[in-house]
């Protein structure tokens, strides 16, 4: 599956985003997705709709009876409360499906060569959405699926997914905890939601690599972890695909979060994993957003992100 | 919710051993959770300026003005 020169990236969305609804004044709103739309419209993407999902690549992370009770309690008006973070409006399974739809795709025309990488902009997130529970604003592992869409659908053998939301991916640890074929990075801050995420998890196989970061460190750190564990790492696993968990809540002005990020350091990391991903799998590259809640940084970051990919397809 | 510059240190040191608990048991809220970090901190603070104020008490006890012991002041935790 070579890269071909003068390919782009791709642009993963679909309007059911604006659908899911969480009551008002809640940190995960339509109006995050709407400050993303704002701050990268101007970008030469391959923009493409989302297909919805089927349960197909959903039953790999997630058992029939967790979709059906979704699908039972999905409200046909109002808002219905699954924990005290996270809900169910009409329009919220449709949502999910299609965030499931788009990260698949991705998945599919960065391996079919239809693009170099690929940015999925859904929502709600998915990394807090364990096999059995969800949680935390997420209904599907859209990344774990991802990783095990790209590991079952397309035999490949080897897939590596850094997380870097301020939150712990307990979701896709949950369900990638017994899966010896991917490398699971997440670095998040500690004490923090949800409370996992310490060093000494990791994994059936030692596949799952967990860095918590104290509060008010800035991105020197992280960086540091970026080179000497993430980095090392990734070049003995040798990934046929590198996923992303980009959420940008680890910003200094997020306010659901401690961590004093600054834009330049999400730029590095964004820079450091494409050039990761070039060295070893041809540039292939998927991103989803995950959190992110300040809605004045939100765009900028989003699109320097992107931007980065857009250099690496190019 | 007390207020934290009034608390004893041994009230702030209570609920900052609470607090922390709490966040890692993974029973708050993700909106919650940065709320408890931050009431969490002001009761670290308070306590470190309290354990300052004490040591700086004691100081003064032990070493007295022409460096002998006086215990003229007494040490008050509260």
């Amino acid at each position: 599956m070579p890269r071909v020169a003068g390919m782009t990236t791709a642009f993963l969305t679909h309007p059911s985003a604006f659908t899911h609804v969480n009551p008002e004044g809640h940190a995960e709103c339509v109006a995050r997705l709407e400050a993303l739309y704002a701050a990268t419209s101007d970008l030469d993407l391959l923009r493409v709709e989302a297909p919805i999902a089927d349960d197909t690549p959903i039953l790999r992370a997630h058992p029939q009876s967790y979709i059906d009770n979704l699908a039972m309690q999905l409200p046909e008006a109002g808002i219905v409360a699954l924990d005290p973070d996270t809900y169910l409006s009409s329009g919220s399974l449709n949502a999910a499906r299609c965030g499931v739809g788009g990260i698949v795709k991705a998945v599919d025309m960065v391996l079919d060569g239809e693009a170099g990488n690929a940015f999925v902009a859904m929502r709600p997130p998915g990394h807090h959405a364990e096999r059995e529970t969800s949680m935390g604003f997420c209904l599907f592992g859209n990344v774990a699926i991802a990783a095990l869409h790209a590991l079952e659908a397309r035999c490949l053998s080897r897939v590596a997914i850094v997380d870097f939301d301020v939150h712990h991916g307990n979701g896709t640890q949950d369900i990638l905890w017994n899966e010896d074929r991917i490398r699971f990075f997440s670095s998040h801050g500690m004490p923090l939601y949800p409370g996992s995420g310490s060093e000494n998890e990791r994994g059936a196989h030692g596949q799952i690599v967990n860095m918590p970061l104290p509060p008010e460190s800035t991105g020197a750190l992280y960086r540091e972890k970026l080179e000497r564990v993430i980095l090392p790492v990734l070049d003995e696993f040798r990934p046929e695909l590198l996923l992303i968990s980009a959420g940008f809540d680890a910003h200094i002005a997020d306010p659901l979060a401690y961590l004093n990020w600054q834009d330049e350091d999400f730029e590095y990391a964004t820079r450091r994993l494409c050039d990761a991903a070039q060295k070893h799998c041809d540039g292939r590259v998927v991103s989803a957003l995950e959190g992110g809640y300040n809605l004045s940084t939100l765009g900028a970051l989003a699109r320097t992100h992107i931007g980065i990919l857009q250099e690496f397809s190019a | 919710m007390s207020d934290v510059s009034k608390m004893s240190f041994e009230d702030a040191m209570g609920e900052l051993e609470k607090l922390v608990g709490q966040l890692e048991s993974g029973n708050v809220p993700l909106e919650e959770s940065i709320k408890l970090y931050e009431r969490g901190d002001a009761l670290k603070k308070h306590c470190e300026k309290k354990l300052a104020e004490a040591e700086e008490k004691v100081a003064q006890i032990t070493k007295g003005a022409d460096g002998e012991a006086t215990g003229a002041t007494p040490v008050n935790y509260d």
